[in-house]
């Protein structure tokens, strides 16, 4: 009877909005996205829950729904099991998304001044988890397969990571200079190539490993043009893996010109930069150049080439991202006192200008573990956390280290950075129909909303 | 840079000797609203209802004071008559009261159904349907149903949907009306009376058939109601104007509001008015 969803069904004056959530893997993506929805949902109830947001609504009443999932083909985010998760006694992380889905959120919003007669603005939220490991092969689409052979197998040659490497490395220095084009030789050194990438990932931490897809397979059969390796040379079978390159590149670029991807309209990019702070500065050097690498490709904006281009074609110029926001994750794990740097570094590694409106830093906690506490210490202050770690009936107290607010210098390496022990979330108000505990999520979200609100 | 600004703290991990409880977080403090600037009108209104009963009640006193002084039987019967007579406007005034007091029930079920906490949502639909006879049958299925979502689909699909067909049903009779209205009556000043007096007992009728009965004041606090929530059914124009369409079709006025101006307009009005009245009767959010 209520005439609102009556009209929002009625007609489709509702605007899609999709916005990309992608960071590397172990970077907080399900527990954003759980916490985005828990809160808009409590938001929309009327609860108190993201006040910045709720500032910028201005007393404006919002309606929040998560959106019937229809015909779509995209797998729903299974949000329900995601709070469960959060909310049990003992709480439990989510699991971990190995998938692509897709988290749907119809936001009716009362406009002010003179447009109010007009009904409530309709607005569908679309939050798509974008692996961040596919982000990484942007870069790829301005090189060659000779180049980029040579700069990875370089880079694997390196003190650091050749003991992992080393199968990889002896298969590829023993190929014959001529070899065949060979489709067991492409396959071998396909994999033993894809598990260096794996080792390399969960042993070292290291984030900045081409191509992303070899560690997050795109959904449905693996095609064959996967299958190449780095290889230098000019014989048969490096051409065979130079057309696989080839077509590999090219399958990057339709991606990002599809449907599901294409329609990005904003981004939000995730990175656990503390505890890439207490790997050490090779982990670290590898976050800044994977993360530097994202925000390069992505702050492409069209030019008028490219729309000289599309039109030459009779197509439309591809749909620009129009807001980008960058995110440090677990700001819970220092005190509010450091969050200040956590942003300012996390501005310094994506080169974020500190004026322009389509980007902007942020410290986020999606979902909050802790509380803030003051320790003395030595008859001195310290701001530290406190929290309970996942199956520890006491709380702790963390401190983890000074938090650099530009990228570390030799001299930070020379102190200690505790790595991150895995705290407990609070417990959410009402079993999560309060919505979830946050830090800087609702900024972010008042960022990425700002428009449409 | 940032050497001269790093301590010398070494980082820590330490546990509290005592076990504790789950963390809690702090409640969250929201801006505060927006105020909204009053309206002095319901004092304005309540300081002439004093005036217009309190005088009335001093001269009929001083009256009945009168008419004993000069014979009992006569103060007697002028007591009897003023007992009367204010016994009766009491009685209105508080048949108005209770038909504000539903109006604020709707207000209370609306906000308990948008909850989102399952035994508020529960409890609201119950009391909802109770108050609703021919629904009582959806009572069990809302005890059973384990969310809010769900209690609120079960309300939408029964009581809701049924609801919405009469609220057209009436409201197409009331088009009907007004376009005959406005094709019969002579002057526009006219038009306008017919379908203010039509308007006015549409909202009557729907808000009689959310189990509302609403007195005087209720009806002036309901059409208050309805136009706060004609701006979120303006919104449902395209939809009203193929309501009017159907209609518009009907034989008798197909011929008349074609030749009419305004006859049409009119018509499609009683089909929004209906809809905003009943979305300020309905407690579904």
């Amino acid at each position: 009877v209520s005439a609102t969803p009556f009209a929002a069904d009625l007609f489709p004056l509702r605007t899609t909005i999709r916005i990309g959530v992608t960071g590397l893997a172990r970077s907080g993506k399900t527990a954003l996205l759980t916490s985005v929805a828990a809160n808009l949902l409590a938001l929309g109830a009327g609860r108190p829950a993201l006040p910045a947001l709720a500032e910028q609504l201005g007393g404006r009443r919002l309606r929040v729904r998560l959106a019937p999932a229809e015909a779509s083909d995209v797998p729903r985010f299974d949000y329900a099991s995601h709070l469960a998760a959060l909310v049990a006694d003992p709480p439990r992380w989510p699991e971990r998304t190995t998938a692509v889905s897709l988290l749907a959120l119809d936001l009716e919003v009362d406009r002010d001044g003179l447009l109010a007669p007009f009904g409530p603005r309709v607005r569908r939220l679309e939050f798509l988890d974008y692996p961040g490991e596919w982000l990484l092969d942007l870069p790829l689409l301005d090189r060659d397969f000779g180049t980029w052979s040579e700069a990875t197998l370089r880079r694997l040659e390196a003190p650091a990571l050749a003991p992992i490497a080393r199968d990889f490395l002896a298969f590829a220095r023993g190929l014959p200079r001529g070899a065949k084009a060979d489709e067991s030789l492409a396959l071998s050194g396909h994999r033993l190539y894809a598990e260096t990438l794996r080792r390399l990932r969960d042993e070292t931490g290291l984030a900045f490993l081409q191509p992303g897809r070899f560690l997050m397979l795109p959904p449905g059969p693996v095609p064959p043009y996967m299958h190449f390796f780095p290889l230098l040379g000019h014989g048969p079978l490096a051409s065979l893996l130079r057309t696989r390159f080839d077509a590999y590149v090219e399958a990057v670029r339709r991606d990002l010109i599809s449907p599901l991807f294409g329609d990005l309209d904003r981004l939000v990019v995730l990175a656990d930069i503390l505890s890439a702070l207490h790997q050490g500065p090779a982990a670290f050097a590898d976050a800044q150049a994977a993360l530097a690498a994202a925000s390069g490709a992505l702050r492409w904006n069209l030019s008028w080439i490219d729309w000289l281009a599309a039109l030459a074609q009779l197509k439309l110029p591809p749909r620009a991202i129009r807001r980008v926001a960058f995110a440090a994750t677990k700001a819970d794990h220092v005190a509010a006192r450091q969050r200040g740097n956590l942003t300012a570094l996390m501005r310094r590694l994506t080169l974020t200008p500190t004026e322009e409106a389509a980007t902007a830093a942020f410290a986020v906690a999606s979902v909050r573990c802790t509380e803030d506490v003051v320790e003395t210490l030595e008859g001195r202050p310290v701001s530290a956390v406190r929290g309970r770690i996942i199956g520890e009936s006491r709380p702790a107290r963390f401190y983890p280290g000074e938090v650099p607010d530009a990228p570390p210098d030799e001299s930070f390496w020379q102190h200690r950075f505790l790595s991150l022990p895995i705290f407990e979330p609070l417990r959410p108000p009402d079993a999560g129909r309060g919505g979830v505990p946050q830090i800087g999520l609702d900024a972010l979200l008042a960022f990425l909303l700002a428009d449409i609100l | 840079m940032e050497t001269q600004v790093r301590t010398e703290i070494e980082p820590f991990l330490r546990f509290e000797p005592e076990a504790a409880p789950r963390l809690e977080p702090l409640p969250v403090a929201l801006p505060p609203p927006v105020p909204l600037r009053r309206t002095r009108l319901p004092v304005v209104l309540i300081g002439i209802a004093v005036l217009a009963l309190g005088f009335p009640a001093l001269w009929a006193a001083w009256l009945v004071s009168v008419l004993f002084d000069h014979a009992a039987w006569l103060g007697w019967t002028g007591l009897a008559i003023v007992l009367a007579g204010f016994g009766l406007v009491g009685w209105g005034l508080a048949s108005e009261l209770r038909g504000l007091a539903t109006l604020r029930r709707v207000d209370r079920l609306r906000a308990d159904l948008a909850s989102g906490e399952t035994e508020r949502v529960v409890a609201a639909a119950r009391q909802w349907v109770e108050g609703l006879p021919q629904h009582a049958n959806l009572v069990p299925a809302i005890t059973a149903a384990g969310t809010p979502e769900t209690v609120l689909s079960l309300l939408q699909a029964g009581p809701g949907a049924e609801l919405a067909e009469a609220v057209d049903a009436l409201g197409r009779n009331a088009a009907i009306q007004a376009g005959a209205i406005v094709a019969a009556t002579p002057s526009p000043a006219l038009d306008v009376l017919a379908i203010g007096w039509r308007g006015l007992r549409l909202v009557r009728q729907v808000a009689a058939l959310h189990g509302l009965r609403p007195g005087l004041t209720g009806t002036l606090a309901l059409l208050q109601r309805t136009a706060n929530a004609a701006a979120s059914v303006a919104a449902t124009q395209l939809a009203v104007n193929a309501a009017a369409h159907a209609v518009v079709s009907h034989p008798f006025l197909r011929h008349v509001l074609g030749d009419v101006a305004g006859a049409g307009v009119a018509a499609r009005r009683m089909i929004v008015l209906a809809r905003a009245a009943s979305s300020a009767c309905t407690p579904l959010p």
